[in-house]
């Protein structure tokens, strides 16, 4: 009868058990969002497998010389299309907590015990020569800071053009004495630098434990005062105006997507 | 330590462009021909070591390139390694061949660089670019480059006042100067005319305040430098160009953690006219406005070269400057002015060609190309042909000679002025 239990063919869940790969099995995994992830994308890692999937001639200056040189010495050169994908799996190490925070809306910073020194970004360990990278304490960091400086993108790297046209900043949030990089949900026509901020977090079930998840709105109520650098050359703002216009129209062509009307 | 100068002795150019049909080997190793060429009583026998440059391995999905450059041109029984540091690796390798030359253990150091950066679309080559910034904390938020330096920018705008028109002058000064260059990536898609304030305008917004004129080129090209012991300089050119100084300094990954940026606390007094609307960091430089990285390596090198008055004693400067707030900038950090007063330099034209310190007349970054592994060496290779008196021997007759320079300065930087380094020139 006992062996007879161990013939049996194993239940259809055991065996997709096996066949995921075993990663960090010597570690208990308290949370797993992962597995779910490698599976959705396997089959896109698989497609963009180092493969060579199409060729062109192209007929083209060559050789050295000057630019008159290479442009009377044209040569035909093959060109391949050759893919390659794949799936990281990146720890963030010791200051995991901050990225844990931002799935549950909470901003940590950690502490230097020695110096005082707040970091946020977070640094596990203290930077400052003379604390001898002294490990640093969490702290809470409250949801407002200042914009240390920020600038308006009409260009971005591929991950992040659908998104265009968007500005990006750098706060500082109140008590910290470093500033994070992070999107500025604020129209560009009354940003400025020292501007109050409120950090504030997607819609729990979009957040990530990215960065992303946040983003700065301006606190309202206060003066745009006339020193600003965006207010000091009007003319700025109107090719800000037509620039970011033509940034929409060109998103919406490519990517379907109206960003236009986002308010900021 | 060995006190024999050590001095470049002449290089080679396979001009960069958007795309060039050759793949990198071939390429080095027509830039490594065009070195020969000018070299007639130059041995490949005579090599001692190789430098090799180069800054990726994802823009061509191919690791240790560096063995294929080097047994592409025979030279795969000597010493070789490769140098890599973002922006500044052209630059680093230069620096390190001076290192082992100068310790003696080496007497000539081929030094070849190159990098092909338009096999995926431009989008994506930001991309990869970007992950040299930290991937954790800023790649991650929409960034790439020149969002990041659009942002130091409006900080130094903000607190010392430039405006954008300064930043299109730069613009105009560097792609003006590189319609002179026959080996300009500009010339080559854009023909000699020069452009004015007006086209600056025109061009497209990317990062508030940068625009396409403000920006690097991407580029595929490659460079060979030769760099040789003062006993064997004579053999190879009557006219070598020697290194008296040489500085790398470093600074923080993350731009925003310069706020409190305790290795240059010391460097208070240059916060002396820090303006009060504007909340104070921690540490006031060189906090997201300058680059303190630039200006250790640059204190370094004039000390070598003894150096007191880099505006007056400099007589052309090629810097490393991928967008044009960054020559402002480096204005100030290198000590050509005071810090904020960029500005008043652009204005008074002090650094364009007939200016007191001309700056960047090969076209730098923006106009004559960027192939990161041999950006430093196309700008090295034009200031050998300056301090030599031969420029039009190499550029034509339209290029623009400094006459009669003696020093020349030049700069590279990676990441946000991660990593950096400034060397000196001098010829006899």
């Amino acid at each position: 009868m006992e062996k007879k239990k161990n013939n049996q063919p194993a239940k259809k869940s055991e065996l997709k058990k096996e066949q995921t790969p075993k990663k960090y099995t010597n570690y208990p995994s308290i949370v797993d969002h992962s597995s779910e992830a490698q599976a959705k994308w396997a089959p896109w890692v698989r497609q963009g497998l180092w493969d060579i999937k199409g060729y062109r001639i192209v007929k083209g200056p060559a050789g050295g010389g000057t630019i008159d040189d290479s442009k009377m010495n044209l040569k035909e050169f093959m060109v391949i299309d050759r893919s390659e994908a794949c799936l990281y799996s990146h720890s963030y190490g010791l200051v995991s907590l901050f990225f844990l925070g931002l799935l549950h809306g909470k901003l940590k910073g950690t502490k230097c015990p020695k110096c005082g020194t707040v970091y946020c970004p977070p640094r596990a360990h203290c930077w400052n020569p003379a604390c001898k990278v002294e490990e640093t304490k969490w702290i809470d960091m409250p949801l407002t800071g200042i914009i240390h400086t920020f600038t308006v993108q009409c260009l971005a790297a591929a991950p992040f053009e659908h998104m265009l046209p968007f500005s990006l900043g750098w706060v500082q949030v109140d008590g910290a004495d470093t500033a994070i990089c992070t999107m500025l949900h604020i129209p560009y026509k009354d940003m400025f630098i020292g501007q109050k901020v409120r950090m504030e977090f997607k819609p729990q079930k979009e957040r990530k434990g990215d960065l992303m998840d946040m983003y700065a709105v301006a606190i309202p109520g206060q003066e745009l005062p006339a020193w600003a650098v965006l207010q000091r050359d009007k003319q700025q703002l109107k090719m800000l105006d037509e620039a970011t216009s033509a940034t929409s129209r060109f998103i919406k062509n490519r990517y379907g997507l109206d960003n236009s009307n986002r308010g900021w | 330590m060995s006190e024999r100068r050590v001095a470049v002795c002449g290089g080679g150019i396979f001009r960069p462009d958007i795309w060039r049909g050759e793949n990198a080997e071939e390429g080095v190793a027509i830039a490594y021909r065009d070195m020969l060429d000018s070299m007639p009583g130059f041995d490949p026998f005579d090599i001692d070591a190789l430098m090799m440059s180069y800054f990726s391995d994802h823009l061509n999905q191919q690791l240790c390139m560096g063995w294929i450059i080097q047994d592409y041109l025979g030279l795969h029984n000597k010493p070789g390694y490769r140098v890599e540091a973002g922006g500044s690796t052209s630059l680093d390798a230069i620096a390190n061949a001076y290192y082992m030359i100068r310790s003696g253990l080496f007497d000539v150091i081929l030094v070849p660089g190159w990098e092909w950066m338009s096999e995926v679309d431009t989008a994506t080559t930001n991309m990869m670019i970007a992950s040299a910034a930290d991937t954790d904390w800023d790649f991650t938020v929409g960034g790439y480059y020149n969002a990041y330096y659009a942002s130091l920018e409006v900080r130094h705008m903000q607190l010392y006042g430039e405006t954008c028109e300064d930043l299109g002058k730069i613009a105009i000064k560097n792609h003006n100067a590189a319609t002179h260059n026959p080996y300009a990536q500009w010339r080559m898609e854009h023909g000699k005319s020069y452009i004015t304030l007006d086209d600056y305008w025109k061009s497209r917004l990317v990062c508030w305040p940068y625009r396409t004129l403000n920006n690097a080129l991407i580029s595929e090209g490659a460079a060979c430098l030769l760099l040789a012991a003062e006993d064997r300089v004579k053999r190879y050119t009557d006219s070598p160009m020697w290194i008296t100084g040489v500085g790398l300094g470093t600074d923080s990954m993350r731009p925003g953690d310069r706020l409190a940026d305790f290795p240059f606390a010391s460097f208070r007094d240059q916060a002396a006219i820090y303006p009060d609307f504007v909340k104070r960091p921690k540490t006031p430089y060189p906090e997201m406005a300058n680059f303190g990285s630039m200006h250790v390596a640059a204190l370094r090198a004039y000390a070598q070269a003894g150096i007191t008055d880099p505006l007056k004693e400099i007589d052309i400067a090629e810097l490393f400057t991928p967008y044009d707030g960054v020559e402002l900038c480096f204005y100030e950090d290198l000590g050509f002015c005071g810090r904020g007063q960029g500005k008043d330099v652009v204005r008074e034209g002090l650094c364009e060609y007939g200016g007191e310190l001309p700056v960047t007349l090969s076209g730098g970054l923006t106009a004559q190309g960027h192939p990161v592994g041999a950006t430093s060496l196309y700008q090295t290779i034009f200031l050998y042909y300056q301090l030599a008196g031969k420029m039009k021997k190499k550029y034509g007759p339209d290029a623009l000679q400094v006459k009669g320079a003696r020093k020349g300065l030049l700069t590279g930087h990676g990441g946000t002025a991660c990593q950096g380094g400034v060397i000196v020139f001098e010829r006899d």
